[in-house]
């Protein structure tokens, strides 16, 4: 086991023990459970054509990631057309240097923000604060989660992991400074706080920076979903609106968009269609009353153009709904923060070693049941149980598992290829484990396992294996 | 051209090198796909457009008022009297709104919203039957901040721009002179946020009300 990953281990295995014992984050979690996944259903329920739809968005997607060259290039072509400007990232570094020679340039102080995945990707905020600027998260889970110096914990609803208690705790600590100073603890004015709060922020802002749903090639737009209209806000108010978007966010047509749109909201939040889908291209124009005055796209691949042509590029489809979060009873058991990175869940767990590297993120792909509901329910189809075996298969080639675990796969596999000799190695511990159990059907102890028999009893398995008593009852007959 | 963006694309050619072939015929048949394409797989439904306008628009806590378009100011201050909001009101513009003879007392400003803007009266330029969503465009007396700045927010709908699906909605855009619109918000009721232990609560950001006039003549 390289050193790098086996330090990650300890963090991992140590942040999922944190967080299994974190009264508050099982609390939010226990309320979350049930609501994303019923409502999903429901909305699923009500259109018939759902997995037409669902097979029509994934084709487009594939359509689109097999000519992404050309379809970023006339993407392009008519955001400059607009009158916008289109910068191209390597990685990280390099989208943050942009946008902040971008703020830097236009003489910005405040920065308002709707809620961007690959911002978080990018490590933007912090890179933003280092050039002098004041950055604001304006959706408000987003929000939360900067007050607390904490990072989403969910792609979709960033604050998942917090009660009611924490937010009202956060508020009155942030809030009173300006003059809020009744503690309030109910749902409704904790909203109306923040409301008239992110106000002011969002028009006195200089630049405003939101993601991208998707980018259409067709009208050179950037799409954003939001149901606060926060993204709105920050696109529309301030002078200069900075899009960031991952190079896969490219869709040809505005008939392209409506086949996405039918599945993004249902399987996100289980709504037909969310509040505010909204298309921007370019800045202002003459005749327009208001709008920025610039309008920048920033792309950024940070590992995505490798990924084309890999046994894993229809990761490459996915649009961030989370609903393989929210079917995953690893990401209910754990929250999004015990992954480690800014993609938790499912997707996270195939994308992070991507993206940062196979060595950076070894746990994540073997932190899960394969019990495939995230499979299922993927509106672009995109086999992530698959994927993540995958992982776990490359793990093993690259020699990134424990010795030991290497050790064991590769005995194992000399056994179950010599069936007689397997039969009789096993009957050893089914014979043993009965023996000492007693007819109690569980044990409370078993060498090498207290991770299991901590927490629950070890089931005793049948005395007689399968084979053996199916050849017993075949003799019977015979 | 950037080195970035050179870097990029290269990478994603190379990649991509099992994918189709890139030919000049190739490009251009994509670039002919922009214009769009036929609309593929829609949800069916039997009710008519208008019907199922509102019975969506309902659903997302929108509400309604079926009126003839002479009666859009009168329509305006009784919801405005329900609500005991003094009738100042940011103003939009459209083939129905523009017809309106405000009376005295009715303030009207045609100007951006702002942090304190109460009401904004706006014309939609579509609406969409399938989802209950109105479809509002930008332009020279066209704000968005009249859609999400205000804590009540009053649409106009033609019932004749009702239009059956999403798709319906591209061709009218793509036929109008400021084609590609800046700023195309579908808005389909009022603002809302999950994001306090997942419960839904209206007015996060935009408007808390939202509250459509179609007009069927």
């Amino acid at each position: 086991m390289s050193e790098i990953s086996s330090i990650q281990r300890v963090e991992f295995q140590d942040r999922v023990r944190t967080a299994l014992n974190d009264v508050h984050l099982q609390r939010a979690m226990a309320k979350a459970k049930s609501g994303f996944v019923d409502k999903r259903l429901e909305a699923k329920n009500a259109l018939p054509e759902f997995d037409q739809i669902r097979d029509a968005a994934r084709d487009i997607k594939d359509h689109v990631l097999s000519n992404l060259d050309t379809y970023l290039e006339l993407y392009e072509e008519k955001v400059i057309e607009n009158g916008g400007h289109v910068h191209w990232a390597r990685d990280a570094e390099e989208a943050c240097s942009i946008i902040a020679e971008i703020c830097k340039a236009s003489g910005a102080r405040t920065v308002t923000k709707g809620k961007s995945m690959v911002s978080e990707e990018m490590y933007l905020n912090p890179a933003l604060e280092a050039v002098g600027m004041e950055v604001v998260e304006t959706d408000l889970g987003e929000y939360i989660v900067q007050l607390a110096g904490e990072t989403p914990s969910h792609i979709i609803a960033p604050a998942v992991h917090k009660t009611r208690e924490q937010i009202t705790d956060l508020f009155h600590e942030h809030h009173s400074p300006l003059g809020y100073t009744d503690r309030v603890t109910q749902r409704e004015a904790l909203v109306n706080e923040a409301r008239s709060v992110l106000r002011e922020r969002f028009v006195s802002a200089d630049v405003g920076i939101t993601g991208a749903n998707f980018l259409v090639a067709e009208t050179g737009a950037n799409v954003i979903v939001t149901n606060e209209g926060n993204g709105d806000l920050t696109s529309s108010l301030p002078k200069v609106h900075i899009v960031t978007a991952g190079i896969e966010k490219v869709i040809p047509s505005l008939e392209d968009l409506s086949v996405l749109l039918r599945v993004l909201a249902r399987s996100a939040t289980g709504q037909e269609f969310s509040a505010y889908t909204s298309i921007y291209s370019g800045p202002r124009r003459p005749e327009d009353g208001e709008g920025p005055e610039a309008y920048h796209v920033v792309l950024l691949d940070n590992g995505r153009s490798s990924m084309l042509g890999s046994d894993y590029q229809s990761m490459l489809r996915c649009i961030r709904c989370g609903a393989c979060l929210n079917h995953c009873p690893v990401y209910g058991a754990i929250g999004g923060h015990a992954y480690g990175w800014i993609y938790p869940g499912p997707m996270g767990s195939v994308l992070t070693p991507l993206l940062n590297g196979f060595d950076s993120a070894v746990d994540l792909p073997n932190a899960c049941t394969l019990n495939g509901r995230c499979k299922e329910v993927c509106p672009v189809h995109i086999p992530l149980s698959d994927l993540l075996l995958k992982h776990r298969t490359e793990q093993h080639d690259r020699k990134l598992t424990s010795v030991t675990s290497r050790w064991i796969l590769t005995a194992w596999a000399w056994l179950v290829r010599r069936p007689r000799f397997y039969q009789a190695v096993m009957a050893i511990p089914l014979w043993t484990m009965n023996r000492v159990s007693r007819g109690a059907g569980g044990l409370r102890w078993i060498p090498f396992g207290r991770g299991w028999t901590n927490t629950r009893d070890f089931p005793v398995p049948a005395r007689k294996s399968f084979l053996r008593q199916w050849h017993s009852q075949e003799k019977g007959r015979e | 051209m950037s080195e970035a963006r050179l870097e990029i694309l290269s990478n994603i050619r190379k990649s991509l090198t099992a994918g189709e072939p890139k030919t000049s015929q190739r490009t251009s048949e994509l670039r002919a796909r922009l214009k769009g394409t036929a609309p593929q797989i829609q949800p069916r439904f039997a009710e008519d457009n208008l019907t199922r306008f509102c019975e969506k628009h309902v659903a997302v806590h929108g509400t309604y008022e079926l009126i003839k378009s002479v009666d859009i100011e009168a329509a305006v201050i009784r919801y405005l009297q329900g609500l005991e909001i003094d009738p100042q009101i940011h103003l939009g513009a459209g083939p129905c709104l523009d017809q309106v003879g405000w009376s005295e007392g009715v303030f009207t400003y045609k100007k951006s919203a702002d942090k304190n803007t109460r009401v904004a009266v706006s014309e939609a330029f579509a609406a969409v039957a399938e989802t209950g969503t109105l479809v509002m465009c930008s332009g020279s007396d066209l704000l968005p901040s009249h859609n999400f700045l205000p804590d009540d927010h009053i649409v106009i709908a033609d019932c004749e721009r009702i239009v059956r699906y999403q798709e319906d909605v591209w061709p009218l855009l793509r036929v109008d002179d400021h084609f590609p619109q800046r700023a195309v918000n579908l808005i389909t009721g009022p603002s809302k946020t999950g994001d306090i232990e997942q419960t839904i609560q209206y007015g996060a950001h935009g408007p808390r009300r939202l509250h459509v006039l179609i007009v069927k003549d």
